[in-house]
């Protein structure tokens, strides 16, 4: 890495990478919390005593989970999005100032 | 005295990690993490359309680093201008020891591909005319070897007519069975009825094109048959193994950690006619790639 820019561009990388797990991975942790709590709720749902209530915070878990995990994902995305085009404007400055 | 790894040292290992892992990703999105194809000379970049290295020899001795590494990899324990190119060229004379860096992530095929159109435009702007070439492969390097001659042959390559010497150590012609193990998991990991077990065989599934390429040893382009090893050229194979008894359990579950003695031979491969074999029994992996004993039997084969 030379140059300033260079190191920008380098760290705008790492930025994008970084924030495109967070929104890969908030959507695979997710899945993995779904489905780990739906082994339990699985065994609640067969017993009769605890059915309707376990119904209803299933539910509500599975609601705010997703809005949690979802919202991550988002701000992931955003991020990513914003170092790639930050980079790439970057890139373009600089081929434009080697060229002049 | 401790020596520390520069920032950017450590920089340009984070992006030859990434690469290794998501290289093809990280090309496609244009991310600055994917590690460009470039060629060093005494530690330099050099120029393909004018390279100007201190002293240029008539004979070129390249190193190929494998997955994950960079041209440091080669670099002898606390002699970091060492390396078996520059042992070479002090036995050989008039040669130059020339490094390459790469991205591991992407196809191997495609690696050769710009691998044989780097060498040809390397020779056509040499400074002086060049009479030999050396190729040194470790690891993934090897099968890159492969893939740039078969290419390289394919174009009609001025380089290629010069018959080169090439040199694989410690490469996964038949594959590596970590990589294979890899494969296996997440196939395995994606059939079961289990959401969270699927996402743990998805996140293995991620992994990069050239790691990919691993398990089989895959040097060509899909749908290619396998080719045969350059007509012409030399070809030397050389591996390692973990422990000092060739006959060691461990030597026959891990071979040199990542790659068997069989697969570093291609024994599955038909038709290979090799200049030289040679196994280090006790020397892993990565030690193979500046190993005193390797140095010595270059030599022996090269020099």
């Amino acid at each position: 890495m030379k140059g300033p820019d260079n190191n920008t561009q380098w760290w705008l990388g790492v930025t994008e990478l970084v924030a495109q797990g967070m929104h890969h991975g908030a959507v695979k942790l997710k899945r993995v919390h779904l489905s780990i709590a739906d082994e339990s709720f699985r065994v609640l749902d067969v017993i009769p005593a605890t059915r309707p209530g376990s119904r209803l915070v299933r539910v509500c878990h599975h609601g705010i989970a997703r809005v949690s995990y979802d919202s991550v994902s988002l701000a992931g995305r955003v991020i990513a999005e914003g170092a790639a085009s930050a980079g790439a404007r970057l890139a373009m400055r600089r081929q434009d100032m080697t060229e002049t | 005295m401790v020596s520390v790894p520069s920032a950017g040292r450590v920089q340009q290992h984070i992006s030859a990690i990434a690469s290794g892992f998501l290289g093809d990703w990280l090309e496609h999105r244009g991310n600055p993490l994917a590690v460009p194809m470039t060629v060093f000379a005494d530690g330099e970049a050099l120029d393909l359309q004018n390279p100007q290295p201190a002293v240029p020899g008539s004979v070129l001795c390249l190193s190929i680093h494998g997955l994950m590494e960079l041209e440091s990899v080669w670099d002898f324990p606390a002699r970091p201008d060492e390396h078996y190119g520059t042992h070479l060229a002090n036995t050989l004379g008039d040669t130059s020891a020339l490094k390459l860096r790469f991205n591991t992530g992407r196809p191997i095929y495609r690696n050769g591909q710009d691998l044989a159109a780097l060498l040809e435009r390397l020779v056509s702007n040499w400074p002086v005319p060049v009479k030999r070439i050396v190729l040194i492969g470790h690891s993934m390097g090897g099968l890159l070897i492969r893939s740039a001659c078969h290419y390289g042959a394919a174009n009609d390559h001025r380089w290629v007519s010069l018959n080169p010497d090439c040199v694989y150590i410690g490469s996964p012609h038949d594959g590596s069975w970590l990589a294979v193990g890899a494969h296996k998991a997440a196939g395995w990991l994606n059939r079961v009825p289990r959401d969270y077990l699927k996402v743990v065989g998805e996140v293995i599934d991620l992994r990069s094109e050239g790691i990919r390429n691993l398990s089989r040893g895959d040097a060509f382009e899909p749908g290619t048959s396998d080719q045969p090893l350059l007509h012409g050229a030399r070809h030397y194979v050389i591996s390692g193994l973990l422990a000092k008894g060739e006959r060691h359990p461990v030597n026959v579950l891990f071979g040199d950690a990542l790659v068997h003695q069989s697969s570093a031979r291609g024994d599955r491969r038909e038709g290979w006619e090799l200049a030289g074999i040679a196994n280090f029994p006790g020397v892993d992996h990565i030690r193979l790639a500046h190993h005193p004993l390797v140095s010595q039997q270059l030599q022996e084969w090269l020099a």
